[in-house]
């Protein structure tokens, strides 16, 4: 079996527009959440704050004529905008030159939950508010759920394959994860992985809150809304964002001399199949023992958890417990931290931008917190890294949880890239 | 305002394209203007001009200039203005 290296990180995310700029946010403790004003309420025209029950959100501070223009910027949804550029920082920081791209052996996994949903939304607006039959030409081209991927595929002319993964909150966890199996086997040599996400439109943003999944706004501080393991969580915060990483076989990024991250060690893959949105403690234990297994690593060889942890009653509390299947009595050892808590949770591109959270926490050897964890949680007892980063650690590996509606349940493990 | 001007305009705000660069000679796949982004410019068209645009894609297809759009615009706007006259009450 070959090995994978993690060679490139982009990231387009609620605490910046760059790996410096998200890390540094990480370990300050920063919010990325706020309420949900300016340009991402009125981008319809429709100042939708004062219908909607849910006020807050994880908006990217992000202005697209900066980095598309003419034709092509009225042919991308915004969540084709976020995987582009999360993929050009990627590629970028790889220091990938396309000439040396064998574009046959490279490919794209892309996981997003929602696709295109500001276009979708965008086009029932014109239907049935606006009443009228003159739905943009581009609709179902921006809209469609792969559309991200195949942009990104386009824009680096990569012939292999080039897969869009829906799996709810799991999706970009099982992207970057079947992506880095391609690898390992030998079908393909290099992939572009990751995920994107644009749900904080009027429509989309109400048929969540219908789900009584969200959280209520903290009402002395929006910012401080989403609450992961605390006694007084309410709720999951909507948030917007991508990240990519390259993933590279092993020699091949050695022998090019390209600075590795990590290397990828292991994914776990199960689904719970028995309830649309419920956890299970078997299903979520399965796949962190899957993952150890595919790495070929011990509980106390993981120094770091980046939990799905996302703050609903249902998802702490099992998570909780699942950990502790796992873990044993090495479970109150390991640091687990939500950084949901900060970026809020962006869903089908919510595994990626943990996944690449765990990679620089790992290498940088400072670990981000779980913020506005203030009450303690009986049925949420471990060491959750509360309120301040944590730095003089040295992981040599790194677990990145996601867990899903559906029930798809995917878990990634990094490994430090000097520990041989 | 001409149809050219009006051209222009629409160009310059959904394409980003100076009416410098667009000639009635200027071909469209020059400046990137592919069949898909032909049905976007029809598009508003349609609200710029107030015409339906019919569902001919031959006769799109065939447009291969600005010169072409144009005379393609006037076209429609012909025709419809004729219908309405027609329809128009005494």
């Amino acid at each position: 079996m070959r090995r994978v290296a993690v060679t490139g990180i982009g990231v387009i995310t609620p605490l910046g527009n760059d790996v410096e700029a998200f890390f540094a946010s990480l370990t300050r403790g920063c919010s990325g959440i706020a309420r949900l004003t300016g340009p991402t309420a009125k981008r319809r025209g429709v100042d939708w704050c004062e219908p909607a029950r849910t006020h807050i959100g994880g908006a990217v501070a992000f202005d697209p004529t900066l980095h598309f223009s003419g034709p092509k910027l009225r042919m991308l949804d915004r969540v084709s905008q976020f995987a582009l550029v999360a993929a050009e920082q990627a590629v970028r920081a790889a220091g990938i030159v396309r000439d040396d791209v064998d574009r046959e052996r490279s490919g794209v996994f892309l996981g997003t939950g929602m696709g295109g949903a500001e276009t979708t939304d965008d086009g029932y607006y014109t239907l049935y508010a606006k009443r009228t039959e003159r739905v943009k030409p581009y609709s179902v081209l921006m809209a469609m759920t792969n559309a991200a991927a195949s942009w990104i595929g386009i824009e680096y002319g990569l012939a292999g394959p080039n897969l869009t993964f829906s799996t709810a909150c799991s999706s970009s966890a099982v992207a970057i994860g079947e992506a880095a199996q391609r690898i390992r086997n030998g079908e393909v040599d290099l992939m572009l992985a990751g995920g994107s996400e644009a749900p904080l439109s009027f429509g989309t943003l109400v048929a969540w809150d219908a789900l009584k999944t969200l959280a209520t706004e903290d009402p002395s501080d929006p910012a401080a809304s989403c609450k992961p393991f605390s006694k007084d969580r309410t709720g999951l915060v909507l948030a917007e964002g991508a990240a990519v990483v390259v993933l590279e076989e092993w020699e091949r990024a050695r022998a090019r001399g390209a600075h590795i991250h990590a290397e990828f060690a292991g994914y776990g893959l199960c689904t719970d199949g028995a309830h649309i949105t419920r956890p299970t403690v078997e299903g979520q234990s399965a796949a962190m023992r899957r993952a150890l297994a595919a790495a070929a690593l011990q509980p106390q060889d993981i120094g770091y958890i980046n939990a799905h942890g996302t703050a609903t009653l249902a998802n702490d509390a099992v998570e909780t417990a699942a950990m502790k299947q796992v873990f044993g009595s090495h479970a109150p050892h390991v640091p687990v931290s939500s950084t949901k808590s900060m970026h809020g949770h962006l869903l089908g591109a919510a595994g990626a931008i943990e996944f690449a959270a765990a990679v620089l926490a790992m290498e940088r050897r400072i670990l981000p917190p779980t913020i506005n964890l203030r009450l303690a949680d009986p049925e949420c007892d471990l060491d959750y890294v509360p309120g301040r980063a944590r730095s003089g650690v040295a992981p040599l590996a790194v677990m990145s949880n996601s867990f899903a509606f559906g029930g798809t349940n995917a878990v990634l493990i990094a490994r430090n890239a000097d520990g041989g | 305002m001409t149809t050219l001007q009006t051209l222009h305009r629409i160009l310059k705000k959904n394409f980003d394209l100076e009416p410098a660069a667009l000639p009635p000679e200027a071909r469209l796949g020059d400046l990137q203007i592919d069949s898909l982004a032909v049905i976007d410019v029809l598009f508003e068209v349609e609200d710029e001009f107030k015409v339906t645009v019919p569902s001919e894609p031959a006769a799109q297809a065939s447009l291969r200039t600005v010169g072409d759009l144009v005379a393609y615009i006037d076209r429609l706007v012909a025709e419809q203005r004729l219908v309405g006259d027609e329809g128009a009450p005494a």
